[in-house]
């Protein structure tokens, strides 16, 4: 049995293995399935300051190894979480809560109502956003900086995770963006914008038409993308991106993540997860490795 | 709900285009009800999203659900052969509540008429159906036996090739007299579900009437919001959790 506990931002997780935002709900639902102990942490569904009722059906396609999903952030709103389902899963696993807003303000106040309250904070800055005039402000430096700047003059106790968009023109550029702008951590990567379309009825199957690529078939890109922004900033880093084995899981760390996220994996396998973190202590074990971080950071380029 | 390495005891067409899949599960996943529904994998990792499909009938561990042959991964599913293996999970959704009802009617149409064969099944001489199911044509035309099982059937199809020419609504209608169901279990494509919630406001028929509704799903189990519908009060409900079965009345078709 190898030591797979973490410790990122003075949080400790039990294990590396986080499930991704979006795929997950609150736990609630995974947890008819198995004990969600057994996950590291969870990111919840992204949450806003009020109730958003999301884009109209459908939201989800299918391309080769890959989702597409374009949700658009429904969620009861982040009181309604504190009240129904904050201390539910806090008995179970670290809390990270990913949160987005339309506008600036709508982060800095929904950083200041979870404050002291979760784990950890993860900001979607992958959403349109007013302040960019309606392009995400996960897409432009400068606006990455401004966000996270923001976000962390508010909060006093909760480490602050930013997640960042891979669909960018430097994803070390804006890792360094986040990292200026006080960021105790980033995650990586959010989804890449596709298309699927039914070519009989000659429209795209999402009704969104585009919506976020994820799953096995994005895990190369995702891989680059952390190596490159792990070597960009000297914050612990989130990897994600198409993880559907342990194996896959050590080839992030290996990268330089310091825990994972498990998002599109948990449809193909409900029990995605748990099979994960067996088959990372699997692997670290018959190579005698006795504690997960000692795999961080230890790709050897060619 | 589990999910399960079952094992392929049968596949096979039934209608073109139409098949049923007869799993071996290794364990009891317990009671399973009509309109309940088990998220099948296609067994190849190109494809990460499981296919929702009805469960048609559950006799000890084994389990049947009907299919039509839509894209490559319900292609994939139908060359499945006796022996192999496929990961379910099941069962999900709520279900036909059908309370104490003891005349039930029975609208379905095209594959929509799966999860209604199964509450028929499950349900037949203890409660009398009075089915009424449409095809687009008698080539599409499956599980007739297991309706009749069940009490009266109406056959319609579009094309008149078998049973009446027209639909199931219309088969209903032309077949209504108040106070003869204290029920009506419903399921099938958008247009007809909306054509008969039209119809029952029209003829001012307050029978209590269930529907089940489809919808592209991701996890199955609630949790992912993807496969939401729109409630008569303006909130989403999960077609996977809260559904798939809802009051005609709720649900904004």
């Amino acid at each position: 049995m190898a030591q797979l506990s973490v410790k990122i931002c003075g949080v400790n997780f039990s294990n590396p293995v986080i499930a991704a935002s979006g795929t997950f709900g609150f736990g609630r639902e995974y947890n008819e399935l198995y004990d969600i102990s057994a996950c590291g942490g969870v990111s919840t569904k992204g949450l806003t300051l009020e109730e958003r009722a999301g884009n109209p059906v459908p939201r989800i396609a299918e391309g080769r190894s890959v989702i597409l999903n374009a949700v658009g952030l429904q969620n009861p709103g982040v009181e309604h979480f504190i009240q129904n389902d904050l201390d539910w899963l806090k008995s179970k696993t670290r809390v990270v809560a990913n949160v987005a807003g339309r506008t600036l303000e709508d982060y800095e106040g929904i950083c200041a109502r979870l404050d002291g309250l979760v784990d950890m904070i993860e900001l979607n800055i992958s959403c349109p956003n007013v302040r960019a005039g309606g392009m995400a402000l996960g897409i432009k430096p400068q606006n990455v900086e401004e966000v996270t700047r923001l976000c962390k003059a508010v909060l006093k106790k909760t480490p602050l995770i930013v997640k960042l968009s891979p669909n960018v023109e430097s994803i070390a550029v804006n890792a360094q963006a986040a990292q200026r702008g006080g960021a105790d951590c980033i995650s990586l990567i959010n989804t890449l914008t596709g298309m699927v379309v039914d070519i009989e009825k000659r429209r795209p199957i999402i009704a969104n038409n585009t919506g976020g690529v994820s799953g096995a078939g994005i895990m190369p890109i995702a891989l680059r993308m952390v190596y490159e922004a792990a070597h960009a900033v000297n914050i612990p880093v989130i990897g994600m991106g198409g993880i559907s084995s342990g194996r896959d899981a050590i080839a992030f760390m290996m990268a330089g993540a310091s825990a994972v996220q498990v998002g599109t994996a948990n449809f193909t396998d409900s029990y995605a997860i748990p099979r994960i973190v067996r088959e990372m202590d699997e692997w670290l074990t018959s190579h005698g490795i006795a504690h997960v971080n000692e795999i961080v950071d230890t790709l050897k380029l060619n | 709900m589990k999910e399960l390495l079952a094992t392929v005891k049968e596949n096979k067409r039934i209608a073109e285009g139409i098949w049923a899949i007869t799993l071996t599960l290794p364990e009891s996943v317990g009671e399973i009800k009509g309109g309940q529904f088990a998220n099948l994998s296609v067994g190849d990792s190109a494809y990460p999203l499981k296919r929702p499909l009805g469960i048609c009938s559950a006799e000890g561990n084994d389990v049947t659900l009907c299919y039509q042959l839509k894209g490559e991964g319900t292609h994939l599913i139908s060359q499945k052969e006796a022996g192999e293996k496929l990961s379910v999970l099941l069962p999900l959704g709520n279900g036909f509540d059908l309370g104490n009802a003891k005349n039930v009617a029975v609208i379905g149409g095209g594959v929509g008429i799966f999860p209604l064969a199964a509450v028929v099944r499950q349900h037949a001489g203890a409660v009398n159906f009075r089915s009424y199911i449409g095809f687009r044509g008698k080539q599409y035309a499956c599980l007739e036996d297991v309706f009749s099982k069940g009490g009266s059937l109406t056959v319609a199809t579009d094309d008149g090739s078998m049973g009446m020419k027209g639909n199931a609504v219309g088969a209903f209608l032309s077949d209504y007299k108040e106070g003869a169901a204290d029920l009506i279990i419903s399921c099938g494509p958008p247009v007809m579900l909306r054509a008969l919630k039209e119809a029952l406001k029209e003829r001012g028929i307050k029978t209590k009437c269930l529907v089940s509704l489809e919808e592209r799903m991701g996890c199955g189990i609630g949790a992912c919001l993807v496969c939401v519908c729109k409630k008569s009060d303006g909130h989403n409900a999960r077609v996977c959790k809260d559904g798939p079965v809802f009051d005609i009345n709720e649900v904004e078709l």
